[in-house]
């Protein structure tokens, strides 16, 4: 693997999925793998399969649901969705993000 | 913020229910991994990879299926909650890799929580367990002291007179009420007793007969109807009932219009006027205090108007035959209003002229019911206590010498990085799985033990208030945790300290000899055999007391013996209702000597009858009916006039009873004409003619003259423990109220006792009778209280003696199998092996002399504590501490062999190879 991508950083996968999702409407989780992907270019490097323990833990808090359901090339597959407090943690992780980012280009930029 | 904390609860909810669906989620996870690998694979296709080529880019893009299933397991389950149950299945599979271990703390936790747990619950019912009443405490039992009867009692019951001065005068007490054993006779009313089948005859009850203040005195109100009133305690207005809530539901099935109904008691329509509550019980207060009450069942059922009648009136000097329960005012001492009653009773003696000196005793009222049963039932429980201590020790031991062994595992896993919490978490687990096993196992023990033990304790005053509450279950398995833990923490948290390099340096055997490890274990075997010297010299004295009870010389023949107790309390027996004062009512006396004659002269022709007779008053129910014996030709000085009981007999009683005549005759039909002669028993005749022989004498007896014409042997017919002076009187000189008839014959109880029964019921349907039963029973009953004493204490006893083995048994194995290398270097040096054998001995005598000094030494101090309850048996009795030592040897002994022909054994050798 190159150097030039970065591994996902704690935490922000969840924000890209709750975005996907708002996005994209309902996905089953290749979908969301493959959008975040495509979303980031080549500047990440994804497990796809980390995708999967991420999906449940925006599930347990009642931010997403999931349901079974048959994909357009006719296979069954989970399908995931927002839910509505879903849609307000967006809101709330987006700000949280945006300060973050900009906290880190206050100190990323040249002091003097 | 809510919305977080919401989202995590709803988190741990999920997760939580995630750990009981393991599999269904597993499957789905499966299923959706499959799914995201196909569409992965058919996208790789449609960009023109080969198949194979889709596949793998695939699986490389997905990055990992097994660590994917891992990571998204941890998400599901509970972490903390998962590792505990790794931790938990793997104490578990330690506990079975040494069944022989677990076997063993199990067993000894089962036996030592569940003896513990059913001997406390009798504790807790018996004695600890509050009365049903309101502030019970401020209850107390008046008795009087009169200083002219001091011989027979020093606290006898009240005087009627006595009783109402105290109450109209004393401000100490809020109130006092006064009450009466009595039986009742009771049937109820829409049933005919014609038929001979049981049912219809009438039950025979106890009861009371209580003053009205009886209720509130106790505080206590009726859930249905009223208590007495004054009016009821007039004679002839006393047709009143109240019951209790068992006898409501017997009687009238819980009908709730039972006060318009009426109960047929002793033949006589009652009315009841009130129902009690259901958790009223009123204890048996015995007439004497400390006096046994065996027999006894605690089930008063009936309560009537304590009947104040003219004989009741008319004594102001004597008839102390009253019981009377009194309310002290809140914050007043029982010394306060001891000192104010006793000095009311005193100044009413001045004030009447009594010729005698009373006086008063209050006593505490929970006191005055458990007293002579407060001693042996916490001696019990000490006992009971030592042994679960023992079993501690044991535990102690067998964990020692685990975590010894185990030293070597402990330590390779913590240098090998093992988290020190950790395995302590491990060793929690362990013991706490061992505590729970034991636990259960005790509540199970006690259980099924609490039957036998109630049995065997039936004659324990309020018995049937003994349970197995829920609560004292739980803390059953609660004590048994922290034991366990407890005693097989500290034991193993020594492995833990030890530094890892030298653990690993060493092999586990020579660990085993650290020092203090033996030391340790020393210690306690000392502790153990201290405390089995001190049971078993306990056991030995209280079992030697009740041995000599039961084979000492009784001057009586209780086999194939029946008796059979009937109760004339119907009208035409009784003079007026309640009033036994009244002896000269000749109708009822022929009616009732009517009925005795028939039966006696009835059972004669029973099949088998080898001696029929009758007496007036069950045998071994204490003492009873006492009288002064006068002389016409001696006046005694006061206070030396000697007491007996009087017994009214038929003739043929020496002979049915088995007890011998020394002089004179039995009593004859001849002296029906003219009944007035006594026997005298060799105690009663000695104390009223020390010069002579009383044989052909007089004794005045309420101004008559009584001739002497026998005088038989010293019988104990009233208490095993006991010689009693005794008057026998022929029956017809007063026809007894409750005759016993006694049939000796060779048939067997099961026949014998109904035919007895018909025989009765032939002559008068309407008598009841309570009590069918063999003298043997009764013999066997009157000692129930000793005997389970002595049986609970052997079983103790041997319960100490089995773990002292085992202990010293443990010790000594444990010890000679890890030294069985020095000792093959030893033999291999030129050691003989009897050399060998000494040094083991040595090593385990120590401990054990020093434990026998030490029990010796707690002995002399329990067995002065336990004087009081041995029966014509010395508190150092040698031959008890003699036999309890020679057992206590010869159990060490045997614990030593296996031991110590492994010894014998040490092949040099192989000891020397086996490193």
């Amino acid at each position: 693997m190159g150097d030039s991508k970065s591994d996902v950083l704690q935490g922000t996968l969840d924000l890209m999925v709750l975005k996907t999702l708002e996005a994209m409407g309902p996905l089953h989780g290749y979908g969301i793998a493959r959008r975040i992907e495509q979303v980031s270019g080549d500047t990440l490097t994804l497990n796809q399969g980390t995708i999967y323990p991420a999906l449940l833990r925006l599930e347990q808090r009642g931010w997403v649901k999931a349901e079974w359901g048959m994909s357009e090339s006719n296979r069954r597959a989970k399908y995931y969705s927002l839910t509505r407090p879903g849609r307000k943690q967006i809101e709330s992780e987006t700000e949280n993000w945006e300060r973050i980012a900009a906290t880190m280009a206050r100190f990323l930029a040249p002091s003097n | 913020m809510n919305r977080h904390t919401s989202g995590k609860w709803r988190s741990l909810l999920g997760r939580t229910l995630a750990l009981f669906r393991k599999r269904e989620l597993d499957e789905d996870l499966d299923e959706e991994l499959r799914s995201h690998l196909a569409h992965a694979v058919e996208e790789n296709v449609r960009q023109g990879m080969t198949r194979n080529e889709a596949r793998r880019q695939a699986m490389v893009r997905f990055g990992g299926v097994a660590q994917t299933r891992e990571a998204y397991r941890t998400q599901r389950g509970l972490p903390v909650l998962d590792t505990l149950g790794f931790d938990l299945r793997y104490a578990f599979r330690q506990l079975r890799k040494s069944p022989g271990f677990t076997g063993t703390v199990v067993l000894t936790l089962t036996l030592g929580i569940g003896a513990v747990t059913a001997v406390f619950s009798v504790v807790q019912g018996v004695l600890l367990h509050p009365y049903p009443f309101r502030d019970p405490s401020r209850v107390v039992v008046l008795r009087e002291t009169v200083r002219e009867l001091e011989k027979l009692s020093p606290l006898l019951p009240v005087n009627y007179l006595h009783y109402a001065n105290l109450r109209k005068n004393a401000h100490t007490i809020e109130d006092a009420a006064i009450f009466q054993n009595d039986g009742f006779s009771v049937a109820v009313d829409s049933e005919v007793a014609n038929a001979s089948d049981e049912s219809a005859h009438p039950r025979e009850t106890e009861g009371l007969n209580v003053s009205p203040t009886f209720f509130s005195v106790l505080g206590v109100t009726p859930i249905l109807g009223r208590t007495f009133t004054d009016e009821e305690t007039q004679p002839g207005k006393d047709n009143e009932a109240i019951l209790t809530w068992p006898a409501w539901q017997r009687y009238f099935h819980g009908d709730p219009s039972v006060l318009n109904r009426t109960l047929r008691i002793d033949g006589v329509p009652t009315a009841i006027v009130g129902v009690l509550p259901p958790s009223f019980r009123f204890p048996v207060v015995s007439m004497l205090p400390n006096e046994s009450t065996f027999g006894s069942t605690d089930r008063y059922e009936i309560f009537r108007p304590f009947v104040v009648n003219s004989g009741v009136l008319d004594e102001t000097d004597g008839d102390y035959d009253y019981l009377a329960i009194a309310r002290l005012h809140p914050g007043v001492t029982m010394a306060q209003a001891q000192s104010e009653l006793d000095g009311l009773d005193k100044a009413y003696a001045v004030t009447n002229k009594l010729g005698s000196h009373v006086g008063v005793a209050v006593e505490p009222f929970a006191e005055e019911i458990t007293g002579s049963y407060r001693k042996p039932l916490w001696m019990l429980f000490a006992a009971v206590f030592a042994v679960l201590l023992m079993a501690c020790v044991n535990l102690a031991n067998l964990q020692i010498a685990r975590g010894v062994a185990r030293s070597h595992e402990t330590m390779l896993r913590s240098a090998l990085g093992a988290d020190k919490m950790r395995l302590l978490r491990g060793l929690l687990l362990e013991n706490l799985l061992l505590g729970v096993a034991g636990g259960l196992g005790g509540v199970l023990c006690a259980l099924a033990a609490e039957t036998t033990l109630l049995t065997a304790a039936a004659s324990l005053p309020r018995v049937n208030e003994v349970h197995l509450s829920a609560p004292m279950l739980a803390i059953a398995v609660l004590v048994s945790v922290i034991t366990s833990i407890a005693f097989g923490i500290f034991p193993a948290l020594r492995s833990l300290r030890v530094a890892p390099q030298s653990a690993l340096q060493m092999n586990s055997g020579r660990v085993a000899n650290t020092r203090d490890a033996a030391n340790a274990r020393r210690v306690l075997v000392a502790v153990e055999v201290a405390c089995s010297v001190t049971l078993l010299i306990v056991t030995a004295l209280i079992t030697r007391s009740f041995a000599h009870l039961l084979t000492q010389e009784r001057h009586f023949n209780a086999d194939h013996l029946m008796m059979a107790k009937a109760e004339l309390s119907t009208p035409r027996y009784l003079n007026s209702q309640h009033d036994y004062h009244d002896h000269a009512n000749n109708a009822t006396n022929d009616a009732r000597n009517a009925v005795m004659d028939r039966a006696l002269e009835r059972l004669r022709s029973l099949p088998g009858a080898q001696a029929v007779a009758l007496t007036g008053t069950l045998p071994l129910s204490g003492d009873s009916m006492i009288d002064a014996v006068e002389r016409p030709d001696y006046n005694f000085p006061p206070g030396q006039t000697p007491l007996v009981n009087r017994r009214y007999v038929s003739p043929g009683y020496f002979k049915a009873m088995g007890i011998p005549l020394l002089e004179g005759r039995e009593f004859a039909a001849s002296d029906e004409r003219d009944p007035h002669v006594v026997i005298l028993s060799e105690k009663a005749a000695k104390t009223a003619f020390p010069d002579a022989s009383a044989l052909g004498r007089t004794i005045l007896r309420n101004g008559q003259k009584f001739t002497v014409v026998g005088i038989a042997a010293d019988a104990r017919i009233n208490d095993l423990k006991r010689d009693p002076a005794i008057c026998f009187v022929p029956y017809w000189a007063n026809p007894p109220y409750t005759p016993v008839f006694l049939v000796r014959s060779a048939e067997p109880e099961k026949a014998l006792g109904p035919a007895m029964r018909n025989v009765i019921w032939n002559i008068d349907p309407d008598v009841s009778i309570p009590t069918v039963m063999s003298l043997d029973m009764q013999v066997s009953e009157s000692v129930a209280t000793d005997r389970f004493q002595a049986l609970l204490l052997s079983g103790f006893g041997a319960a100490a003696l089995f773990l002292a083995v085992l202990g010293i048994y443990g010790v000594l194995a444990y010890s000679v199998s890890m030294r069985t290398q020095e000792f093959g270097i030893r033999i291999a040096l030129g050691s003989n092996r009897s050399g060998l054998v000494r040094l083991v001995l040595r090593d385990a005598s120590y401990p054990l002399i020093g434990g026998i000094l030490i029990g010796l030494l707690a002995s002399a101090a329990a067995t002065r504590w336990i004087r009081s309850l041995l029966y014509e048996t010395s508190a150092v009795d040698p031959w008890a501490v003699a036999m309890s030592l020679a057992l206590l040897l010869i159990a060490a002994l045997v614990a030593s062999l296996i031991p110590l022909r492994k010894v014998t054994k040490v092949d040099p050798m192989q000891a020397l190879r086996s490193e």
